[in-house]
């Protein structure tokens, strides 16, 4: 009895009280307490300024959920995740550009830009109606500081490439004006690219942060300032993070998002996803695991896919004599029939590769001739053409030497869907007379052998990486980046070198679209890499969800018009 | 028993630095270093350089090493960057959640695993007796992840779906969307109804254990002269059962609180894990997921020092509820 009133009281206690923030530094606690408070001031301003529009789409509350923590919260400085950055260009923070669906760029937080007659200097016009959620304008100054914040090596911004081809220092950006910064650049393509994933930070709270204490500052995560759509109300650690509406969000931009709030939820199992978006506990979960796919929509729920920039691949280690012939690496593609292989490792969902340049991209050539599917006859021939037959009938391939036409395929432990590929690539390949032993390494040995350019201890291994909407192939194939980590074929080809050191330099796309039609015969020919194919990712959503718009860009574009079904709220 | 106290916590020191010494040297000689998880295509090798300083790996191994522990000693765990805060925050933030799953759990696990215990050896070979076993057997054997799958898929989704119920179980998180819009019992309703599913998981695997033990452990008790005695003298048999054998069948349950005791603090990873409660096995298998080395080290840490103290904590509880513990020493 005594227990029980205890857990009662322990109960009771537990219900009323708020959870304590927890411990911290008192300099961390001083500068979120006071970020917060002017946060709550100009909100509570703005509302009575910006009363809600009488439309029955306003209001409610959705709830997303992952497997995963925003593990980089809003830091723009800092973010290599996914999930992290989608939260900052759409829905906390803003970006000078924003992309349409044919990667187009467009005006955000810039109304608009102008780029110099000899693409020397890029100067932009920022918009003067965005504040950030403390009440501060969002001005020149912002994005200077931020742009000098990710080009200083101390910051250890993760995508310093961004930026190669842009100025630093006295040619780095300038504010012209209050409102128009300029840079300078040396031509290149996709210039405005970098733009679009570039949330801009406050310089009025970070502005006197040393770079190197960016990383740990309390604003990532505890209290993040933003200038979006959506205002940072609360985050739990591996638990939630919540928003709310910004009342003050520029009406020219669709004005405050029609949900009152957004929680971003984290539910490190997917079978509790699934239960929670069956039950109405969750609106929209992101990246569906194909598997759980028809119960989803048996449960009524809708399925939203899109193609990712998620490549799969196998990588032929070029640096041994096996993998030298450009034609052995050919039929290995050939004999490999990568449509069952979407089929049976995807369920369906997703598209054969071709080359690095995903299905979805501009630069992308359709019906490309010599496009290689499935053609075991041909694998055969190329493979008897380059000296490799079975001359004593055990069903494995030799050459004149007598060697077997046999490899070990690598993949990291616990990544089921390589474990599949690996085995049904056995069988596959088996039949045409090469021999294949699958091998599973643990994750971290694995990238020692594979990215350490003394040890490269591979013949095959199944990999992956994700593309960039400003495709820079040269880490993966270029001749002189050989001892790069990511080298991981060991290509060396000079008509593709040459390609991979125009491509970056080119600034118009019509101009551009015949040489990456030919980056791409030559990728090919000289087949380094044998392509498997591009996942769909597929997001679930709740039949109360109304306006949610998915593709390649992310599943939260559209976030200031997702609604709520009035009825069912 | 002062004198026993002290010795035994003074050995506990020694214990605790050993087990940091090993965390340190299974999490940096393992192959790959953290920085090799961070870096991806376009990365310069200055930038790459740059990281591995940021970790310290320019360092040699003993060098660091000494570094770690001089911090360790003075209470400075580092600072986890996925949390953008220090680690021994993030680690007491984790353990309000985890403290009420767990603690609430064990209470109800040990209250109800002592009554159907006793229960059991005061009627042993009947039916009840053998339907409990077989249910302890069924809940012990169990996986507690799956149990936890089972429960959901009854109490959330098919009430929810498929039979269209009015009411219920929220399948995860501490707390529902709206908790901080609602009136302070409506919070408490709120919270309760979060805490149904992963008690009830942990306390059915838990209770089938305590209840196995004490069956055994009473059945030897009961069997003994002075309960005999204590029948003899006329007490009746509630008193003799509850009052007298079970103070003594509950000695070498003692142990058992010890062994549990770290469960308290590490809570259950896979419960937490599949109803997402934010608590200390979520922190660390989130901190493993996002490569955040000081925060593993510290989580790591942090669990053996409390499995030490919970070990310790039965060893003195045994020596005062049994003085033969006492007096051997």
């Amino acid at each position: 009895m005594r227990t029980l009133s205890t857990i009662l009281l322990v109960l009771v206690a537990w219900g009323c009280g708020g959870d304590e923030a927890p411990r911290a530094e008192p300099g961390a606690l001083a500068f979120c307490e006071t970020a917060q408070a002017n946060v709550a001031a100009f909100i509570g301003e703005a509302l009575s300024r910006h009363p809600t529009p009488a439309d029955e789409r306003f209001g409610g509350t959705a709830v997303v959920g992952n497997i995963a923590e925003l593990i980089s919260g809003m830091n723009a400085a800092i973010t290599s995740d996914y999930l992290s950055l989608q939260y900052q260009q759409f829905v906390n923070l803003m970006t000078l550009v924003r992309y349409d669906a044919d990667l187009t760029p467009l005006p955000y937080l810039a109304r608009s830009w102008d780029i110099d007659q000899d693409t020397t200097r890029l100067t932009f016009h920022l918009r003067d109606d965005v504040y950030w959620h403390d009440g501060e304008r969002t001005d020149a100054h912002d994005v200077a500081f931020t742009y000098a914040l990710v080009t200083d090596p101390d910051t250890n911004f993760p995508n310093p490439s961004f930026f190669d081809f842009y100025g630093r220092g006295e040619n780095g950006m300038r504010v012209v004006d209050d409102f128009t910064v300029s840079v300078d650049l040396r031509p290149h393509a996709e210039l405005l690219d970098p733009w679009r994933a570039l949330p801009i930070l406050p310089e009025h709270l970070l502005g006197d942060v040393p770079p190197e204490d960016i990383a740990a500052h309390p604003y990532g995560s505890r209290c993040p300032v933003g200038n979006g759509p959506f205002v940072f109300v609360e985050h739990r650690a591996q638990d939630r993070w919540v928003f709310e509406a910004n009342p003050a969000f520029p009406q020219e931009l669709g004005g405050r998002p029609f949900l009152d709030r957004l929680v971003h939820r984290v539910i490190p199992e997917q079978a509790t996803l699934l239960a929670e978006l069956l039950t109405g506990g969750l609106d929209v979960y992101i990246d569906v695991p194909t598997d759980q796919a028809d119960q989803l929509v048996d449960g009524g729920a809708r399925l939203d896919r899109f193609t990712s920039r998620q490549l799969e691949y196998v990588a032929w280690n070029g640096r041994r004599p096996l993998f030298s012939d450009p034609r052995v690496r050919r039929a290995l593609t050939l004999a490999t029939n990568r449509q069952e292989l979407v089929e049976s490792t995807l369920g369906g969902y997703g598209r054969i590769a071709q080359s690095t340049i995903p299905p979805f991209h501009w630069a992308y050539s359709q019906g490309r001739a010599g496009e290689d599917l499935f053609d075991p006859e041909l694998a055969g021939r190329l493979l008897d053409e380059s000296g490799w037959s079975d001359r004593d009938g055990d069903g494995v391939r030799e050459n004149a030497e007598g060697e077997p036409l046999s490899f070990t395929l690598t993949y990291n432990t616990g990544n089921q869907r390589r474990q599949d590929i690996a085995e049904i690539m056995q069988a596959q390949l088996g039949r045409v007379g090469i021999e294949i032993r699958t091998e599973s390494v643990e994750p971290a040995s694995l990238a020692a052998r594979l990215f350490d350019p003394d040890a490269r201890d591979y013949d095959a291994v199944i990999f992956g990486w994700i593309t960039e909407f400003r495709m820079d192939d040269r880490d993966l194939l270029h001749s002189e980046r050989g001892t790069g980590p990511f080298a991981l074929s060991g290509t060396a080809n000079p008509e593709l070198d040459r390609l991979l050191d125009t491509l970056p330099l080119v600034v118009d796309r019509a101009e551009a679209r015949p040489l990456w039609n030919e980056y791409q015969r030559v990728q090919g020919e000289e087949h380094p890499y044998t392509f498997l194919f591009f996942p769909e990712r597929l997001t679930g959503i709740s039949p109360r969800m109304m306006g949610v718009e998915t593709d390649v860009r992310g599943e939260w574009i559209n976030v200031r018009g997702w609604w709520v079904d009035p009825r069912r709220r | 028993m002062i004198r026993y106290a002290a010795r035994r916590l003074i050995g506990a020191v020694p214990l605790i630095l050993g087990i940091a010494t090993l965390i340190f040297l299974i999490l940096n000689i393992a192959p790959g270093d953290p920085a090799s998880y961070l870096i991806s295509p376009g990365m310069s090798q200055e930038v790459v350089e740059r990281i591995r300083v940021d970790f310290g790996l320019d360092q040699p191994l003993h060098v660091r090493y000494l570094q770690w522990m001089a911090a360790v000693l003075t209470g400075d765990l580092g600072h986890s960057f996925s949390h953008g805060m220090p680690v021994a925050g993030v680690l007491l933030a984790a353990l309000p959640p985890t403290l009420a799953l767990s603690g609430i759990a064990l209470a109800l696990a040990f209250a109800a695993g002592v009554f159907l215990g006793v229960t059991q050896a005061v009627r042993q070979h009947s039916a009840l007796d053998s339907t409990l076993t077989v249910l302890a057997l069924f809940f012990y054997s169990m996986p507690s992840f799956w149990l936890a799958l089972m429960l959901m898929l009854v109490f959330s989704y098919m009430a929810a779906s498929v039979w269209q119920l009015p009411f219920w179980l929220p399948a995860s998180g501490m707390v529902g969307p709206s908790h901080d819009s609602l009136s302070m019992m409506g919070r408490l309703g709120d919270r309760v109804a979060h805490l149904v599913l992963p008690v009830t998981t942990l306390t059915l695997v838990l209770t089938a254990g305590i209840a196995r033990f004490v069956r055994g452990s009473m059945l030897e008790v009961i069997r003994q002269d002075f309960v005999r005695t204590a029948r003899a003298k006329g007490l009746p048999e509630g008193s003799v059962i509850w009052r007298h054998a079970l103070r003594n069948g509950l000695v070498p349950v003692v142990t058992l609180v010890g062994l549990y005791l770290p469960i308290l603090f590490s809570g259950t990873v896979f419960i937490e894990e599949v109803f997402a409660w934010p608590g200390m096995g979520r922190a660390i298998v989130g901190a493993i997921q996002a490569r955040d080395y000081p925060l593993v080290m510290g989580g790591a840490l942090m669990f053996s020092a409390l499995v030490v103290v919970g070990n310790l904590l039965a060893d003195l509880l045994y020596a005062a509820v049994d003085p033969r513990v006492r007096r051997h020493e």
